[in-house]
Order: C-alpha cells, then structure tokens, then sequence
C-alpha cells in the first residue's frame, strides 16, 4: 500500500460537514413535489428508488431471482445553509404500503413538515399518526389551495386531532418565503422539544 | 492496493447490470451509512483519480464539494444500495472520506446547537 489509510486530509481543508434532513409528507398531489423543487438549490430531482434498497442495504436479488423490486418516486432537495452544514429534504411517499421505508429516512430526522389539502383532509392522517408514533417532531403545513383559508386553526386542529403543542401553520408550496417560513416553524419546534428532553 | 474491479470491459456507456459494477457485492458497506451521509474527497483521491474506473472517478469529481450518498446514486443513475458499495471501496482505499450523519441525541434528533445552528441559517437566506 503506498498510502496512509483514510487520511484526514480532505479537500475542504479541516471541516467536518453535516448532514441534516428534513422530511415533507403528507396525500397523494397535495404539494410534496413543489415544496421540495421550491425550496432546493439544485434542480428538482425526483428520483425512482427500489424500495427494498431504502430499508435493508442491497437486496441480495440472485438468492431470490422471481423477487421483484417496486421503484418509488422520491423528490429530493438540498439547501447549503453554510460551508459545513447542508439540509436534505425527501418528500416520501405518500402510499402508506411504502411506508416501513420511512423509518430509514425518518432515523435522526429534524422533524418532518406534514403538507395538507383540507378538501382532502383524511390524506394526511396516516403521515400524522407516523410521526406521533415516532415522536418525531412536526408541523402541520396547511396548503394554499382554494378554500383551504375558509376554516380557522381551531377547527382545523379539531379536525386533525392533533396535540395542542403541534404548530399549525399556512403555506404556499410554491413560494419560497413561505416555504423557508414553514421550515423555521419546524425547527424551532424540534429546538423547543430537544430542549427540553435536555432540561 | 487498487480498487476493485478490473478492466473497463463496458464499452459504449453500460451493457452490465448495475449491480455488476458492485461485482456481486450487496452488503458490504452495511446500514452503517445513511443516505444523506456525506462524501468528499482526500488529495490522495484527487491525485490518483486518474487511474480509477469511470464510476470512482465520476464519484470522486462530485466529492470536491461535500455532496450525500444520495446524490451520488442519482448522477450516477445507480440505486442508492450501489452507490454505497462503490463509496465504501473508495474510502476503504482512502480516495474518499465519508462523513456521518450527526449522533441522535436521546430525543432522537440532532443536538439543539446542531438545531440552532440550521435554524439561524434558514432565517438568514
């Protein structure tokens, strides 16, 4: 060998980077796809995955060769918030038969931002009681869909049965300030909690 | 130490699987790498690309700029399992270092500096 193993000496001189990821759930069409591309600086990706690669590493597919692999869309974001610290974004699908593949993507998450169409408000149920399981930080990002401003927090939060200390919030997928707005809600709530698991 | 792989038999973009570029290899790098672990490159990786396969070079262009497991699996048009067996071979022959993800603190999340920190950035862009 005519090399020091692993050596430190990587390109970015003596920083570490780190990665933190964020995720965006919720129905079938309810604005997961435009969020993401809204918000990431690189060109929206929306990528096909096999499935059983998310949650077991490589399926070893020449021991089960009739095994057939699904492929499921993902949108994918990314925001450099400085020269060490980079925020992933996965918009995860929404079939709740996907669902045991969030919990890779879910492991040592900021939280997740729960995207909602309240003319379809049963979509999200399933995303909310996820997370609720999973204690993992989130908000509720209501979209601004026609009509989705005729009905006050109380009766939304009514209607979602969440926890009083859950925000609730109104955003415009397609705006990045309102999409930047939602994210900061989610961390300060992911902060507030981190806190006082600390305390 | 090269690594692995021997000759570029896939002339004409590729004829083979992708998990022949792996060489049958699936659990190798483990679940010890998440998918938003990042990558970057070693001087070591720079100086000696020239003589890697076209995969490990492409992945060491991207590692110039800390850049996930992630996004190397999709520029590279591979499964995200693929792209962490080649990531791993690279950093076993210490072309590439790969940086994990945060420790999980006992809420289960990154560290409230770590949270602070990404919080101040989002209200500053």
């Amino acid at each position: 060998m005519d090399f020091a193993p692993t050596s430190p000496g990587t390109r970015a001189g003596s920083i570490t980077p780190t990665p933190l990821k964020i995720l965006v759930a919720g129905g079938f069409g309810v604005g997961k796809t435009t969020m993401v591309s809204t918000l990431s600086e690189i060109p929206p990706l929306s990528t096909e995955q096999a499935i059983t690669e998310l949650s077991e590493g490589v399926d070893d597919l020449s021991a089960v060769p009739d095994k057939r692999t699904t492929t499921v869309a993902m949108d994918f974001g990314r925001i450099t918030i400085d020269n060490s610290l980079i925020l992933y974004l996965f918009g995860t699908p929404g079939q709740s038969r996907f669902w045991f593949m969030w919990d890779e993507l879910a492991s040592g998450a900021v939280g997740a931002v729960v995207l909602v169409d309240l003319r379809r408000i049963d979509d999200c149920f399933a995303a909310i009681d996820y997370f609720e399981n999973r204690r993992l930080p989130f908000v509720v990002a209501v979209n601004g869909f026609p009509g989705n401003d005729e009905f006050g927090a109380e009766a939304v939060r009514e209607a979602l049965v969440v926890d009083p200390d859950v925000p609730l919030i109104w955003t415009d997928a397609r705006d990045v300030e309102s999409g930047r707005a939602t994210l900061v809600s989610l961390v300060e709530h992911a902060l507030a909690r981190a806190a006082a698991t600390a305390a | 130490m090269t690594v692995p792989y021997g000759p570029d038999n896939r002339a004409g973009g590729r004829v083979v699987p992708v998990y022949a570029l792996t060489r049958g290899r699936t659990r190798s790098a483990g679940k010890d790498m998440p998918i938003e672990s990042l990558v970057t490159v070693t001087e070591h990786g720079l100086r000696s690309r020239a003589s890697l396969d076209i995969e490990y070079r492409k992945i060491i262009e991207l590692g110039q700029r800390p850049v996930s497991l992630f996004e190397i699996g999709i520029a590279l048009g591979v499964p995200v399992g693929v792209a962490r067996v080649l990531v791993s071979d690279l950093a076993a022959s210490g072309h590439l270092v790969v940086h994990a993800p945060p420790p999980v603190e006992a809420g289960g999340g990154p560290s409230p500096e770590l949270l602070g920190r990404l919080l101040d950035g989002l209200r500053a862009h």
